[in-house]
């Protein structure tokens, strides 16, 4: 960009198209819904053989793999964090949205458990899960987080129908519709973006 | 009708289309900033700094992961400064 005396006119289409590059960017990159997706769909699968064909009764302890993920994933974000030139203010929110999401997620968990809800836990977390997912959609105008929100609460619905080891099978439908299928299309945008 | 007179710190392209953009997100990277106004580092660097001198802007330089990082962010003058600078702009346009 050369340095030039700009009329009004210029000064006002610069001021928009710079502001339209800026905003345009989705700015995610898609890794985390992907991460997170296939681990849980794993788990969920994982759950459902160990409990159906196998008659395991302490099948969930393959959601501990959870734990150890979240310690991988706090030392990969450090180092993705240098991929990201820029930090919108829609992308802070986003964070805290997810943030908030855990958190509420942890204390059903703990809750259902204390109290010997077991039944519950599957369409809680699905109610739960819908809320980050559709706020991130919306907050990101980004249409497949917004369907895959909704689905999961939908799938949240059915899923208090069914026997509880069938369960784990609508939340693994839910992260390959709210996670999986959201975050290849918003690795391909952020590789066109960048 | 007053006329109000242009920011001489603003009135200047690439300052300008700086500013339009950190006005948009929350802070940027010097990189960010190179490739969307397609400036040389020596030009982008100039006119950062008087941005910063003229207190619209913070820069924010540190290392990620053993990498330099540039960090730039618009400061509360800087949006008040771009404020006046549109309408300064809207003044002249409804002649």
């Amino acid at each position: 960009m050369e340095e030039k005396q700009l009329s009004e006119k210029e000064s006002f289409e610069l001021i928009t198209s710079m502001i339209n590059k800026a905003k345009g960017r989705i700015g995610e990159t898609g890794t985390s819904y992907l991460l997170w997706g296939w681990l849980i769909l794993v788990c969920c699968i994982v759950q459902f053989v160990s409990l159906y064909f196998f008659n395991y009764a302490n099948s969930y302890y393959i959601w501990y793999a959870t734990w150890i993920f979240l310690i991988f994933q706090f030392f990969y974000f450090r180092k993705q964090k240098k991929l990201i030139t820029v930090k919108t203010y829609t992308g802070e929110i986003n964070r805290f949205v997810w943030l908030a999401f855990f958190i509420c997620t942890v204390l059903v968990i703990f809750i259902s458990i204390y109290l010997k809800y077991y039944e519950i836990i599957y369409p809680l977390i699905l109610v739960m899960y819908g809320m980050p997912t559709f706020l991130s959609g919306i907050i990101l105008k980004f249409r497949p987080l917004i369907i895959g929100g909704v689905c999961c609460w939908v799938f949240s619905f059915f899923s208090s129908f069914v026997a509880s080891e069938y369960q784990s099978l609508f939340i693994a439908a839910a992260v390959i519709v709210a996670w999986i299928i959201p975050g290849y299309i918003l690795k391909q945008i952020f590789k066109k973006e960048n | 009708m007053e006329f109000k007179e242009l920011d001489p710190i603003l009135h200047s392209q690439l300052r300008l289309a700086v500013m339009s953009l950190l006005i948009s997100v929350k802070e940027a990277e010097f990189t960010f900033l190179k490739e969307k106004t397609n400036a040389t580092s020596g030009n982008l660097s100039v006119q950062i700094s008087k941005l910063k001198e003229a207190g619209y802007i913070e820069i924010i330089k540190q290392f990620n992961n053993n990498y330099p990082q540039t960090i730039c962010k618009i400061t509360q003058q800087g949006i008040d400064a771009f404020e006046n600078y549109v309408k300064a702009l809207q003044s002249y346009m409804k002649l």
